[in-house]
């Protein structure tokens, strides 16, 4: 039960209207059921490891104060389950996950809805309570649904234990939220089914044949990628947001805008937030805060960490690691150039620095991005020296550019890849404006039918696509 | 405020930085995640103190670590006698 399959708005319309018509002390218990039945739909074993790790989580919290042994030993156990869920996801016997034009390879069986996620609150939370900075919690239903509050239950945000649980028994749900959460998932809607799914099938020929294109036609749909990648997980995080809004939860922002970064740590600070900055709350800070005095080479172990970290996070293997090193070598450059790039932007007219700045890091981090959707190494490293072979960089005739991207050569195919295009653009370009709609909790009557009226126009319907995302 | 600024013009490498007790991490560019902690290490070297992670996490503005060194320096002196 996917956020934009047909049967998951069915059963959010129900849960929503109970969860508004039922008294303020019933809610939590009704949100924990409502989450429960939405994590065993998609797979009862990821129910049993969900409620399992949340009580297991409880009661070592519980008895960690003081108790090194006890909180190390909890958090290398929850460490431990993230490392083998992806182990397996790569050891088993793969099957094609049933994502248009994102053939990632997941084995349906093995996969354990959200556990990434859910295990780095559960850090989180051991982590604040072992070192008093929060309180354990008492009663354990407000912690299972800290775990598995479904709407950040697959693919976060990544809450942390002093953002979410003072908002449990607090939930008065007032019409601007139910407002402005539904507008939130609409835009959400939008960018999953017009935007994503749309550009999904212009990026598959290129990185999933054996095929040789041409340099333009790779880094024309590595750059859809980076665009895709941004509105399939910006919309779920928009969805999820709505959804957690009409039920009276405020979740935290993953993304700013991030396409319009002028540094690629500037970039880090704006693209899936929450798990950054968790990297940075417990991996980052306290390892180059014991390391301060080594400055500059303190920060960049911590750089390197984070990243490392990151890229196994993401799943185990060559490519997630190439990945990881290619922000590592940006960042370290960034850190070694800080004073130079201050004062160069200071020495030319602003808004000449912002253009070349932006256009410098999108292209930076596309180019890693190619690591994160190629198959394998070797095809990541083919697809590159494509790209940077003038040889064959453009193609010989107009058709062997388009037919690719366009998926097909006839004039409607064409078309309908200029409209992907243009719409995804408009999208990038009027995004601050566009999001003021999305977050505000005023009815507007003109955006909800334009918006309705483009995902019916534009939107692709298949019953549903996965998110990205929910591999991690 | 004056060996504060000394400190910050050092590990900015900016002459003609100036601070004063509202300045924050948003006002200096400088001054973000990736050089927090190396400000850190030559405040505590330039006043002779030790910063908990905790102190560290929450300075936001001059003015929090102000009263953290202030607080420290105190109690250091308490000790002597």
């Amino acid at each position: 039960m996917s956020f934009n399959s047909p049967l998951f708005f069915v059963y959010l319309f129900f849960v929503v209207c109970i969860n508004y018509t039922i008294p303020l002390r019933f809610r939590h218990f009704f949100l924990i059921l409502a989450s429960c039945v939405f994590v065993g739909y998609y797979n009862i074993g990821s129910l049993i490891v969900l409620v399992f790790f949340s009580l297991f989580n409880f009661y070592l919290a519980k008895n960690c104060l003081n108790k090194r042994f006890v909180y190390l030993g909890s958090i290398f156990l929850n460490i431990l389950a993230m490392i083998l869920v992806n182990y397996f996801k790569i050891l088993s016997d793969k099957i094609d996950f049933p994502v248009e034009g994102v053939n990632f390879k997941i084995d349906s069986f093995i996969i354990i809805l959200g556990l990434s996620f859910y295990s780095l609150q559960n850090i989180a939370y051991l982590t604040e309570v072992y070192f008093q900075r929060i309180q354990a919690e008492t009663d354990i239903l407000k912690y299972i649904l800290y775990c598995s509050f479904f709407p950040k239950a697959i693919s976060g945000p990544v809450m942390l234990p002093n953002e979410f649980l003072p908002q449990i028994g607090k939930n008065a749900i007032s019409k601007e939220q139910l407002t402005s959460g539904f507008q939130r998932v609409l835009v959400g809607l939008f960018k999953k089914m017009v935007i994503a799914d749309r550009l999904a099938p212009s990026i598959s020929p290129v990185f999933d044949n054996n095929h040789t294109y041409s340099g333009l036609n790779v880094l024309v749909a590595t750059y859809l990628f980076t665009i895709q990648l941004y509105f399939d997980f910006s919309g779920y995080t928009d969805m999820a947001l709505g959804i957690a809004k009409m039920l009276g939860y405020d979740l935290k922002e993953n993304f700013n805008t991030p396409l319009r970064s002028t540094s690629v740590s500037e970039f880090w600070r704006r693209w899936h937030i929450s798990l950054i900055s968790w990297f940075t709350k417990y991996i980052y800070y306290p390892v180059v805060y014991r390391m301060r005095n080594y400055k500059k080479i303190a920060t960049f172990i911590g750089i390197i960490l984070i990243f490392l970290i990151s890229g196994i996070w993401h799943g185990i293997g060559f490519t997630f690691l190439a990945w990881a090193i290619c922000h590592i070598i940006y960042l370290s450059f960034e850190l070694f150039t800080k004073r130079f790039r201050i004062n160069l932007s200071e020495r030319i007219p602003f808004l000449f620095y912002k253009i070349i700045s932006v256009f410098i890091v999108f292209n930076a981090v596309c180019f890693s991005n190619i690591f994160f959707r190629a198959e394998s190494l070797t095809k990541a490293f083919q697809l590159i020296s494509n790209t940077f072979s003038f040889s064959n960089f453009v193609p010989n005739h107009w058709l062997y550019f388009i037919a690719p991207l366009a998926v097909g050569g006839h004039q409607m195919d064409e078309f309908n890849f200029y409209i992907s295009i243009f719409i995804a653009v408009s999208v990038l370009l009027f995004e601050r404006k566009f999001n003021r709609f999305a977050t505000s909790g005023k009815y507007t009557t003109g955006f909800i039918v334009i918006l309705i009226l483009l995902i019916m126009l534009f939107g692709v319907f298949n019953n549903g696509t996965r998110f990205i995302y929910m591999q991690f | 405020m004056e060996r504060l600024q000394q400190v910050f013009r050092r590990v900015f490498r900016n002459n003609h930085l100036v601070i004063s007790s509202n300045t924050s991490t948003k006002d200096i560019k400088m001054w973000d995640s990736l050089t927090h902690l190396e400000l850190i290490a030559s405040v505590e070297t330039e006043f002779n103190i030790k910063f908990s992670f905790d102190e560290v996490m929450s300075f936001n503005t001059i003015v929090d670590m102000m009263r953290a060194i202030e607080k420290k320096i105190i109690f250091s002196r308490k000790d002597e006698f």
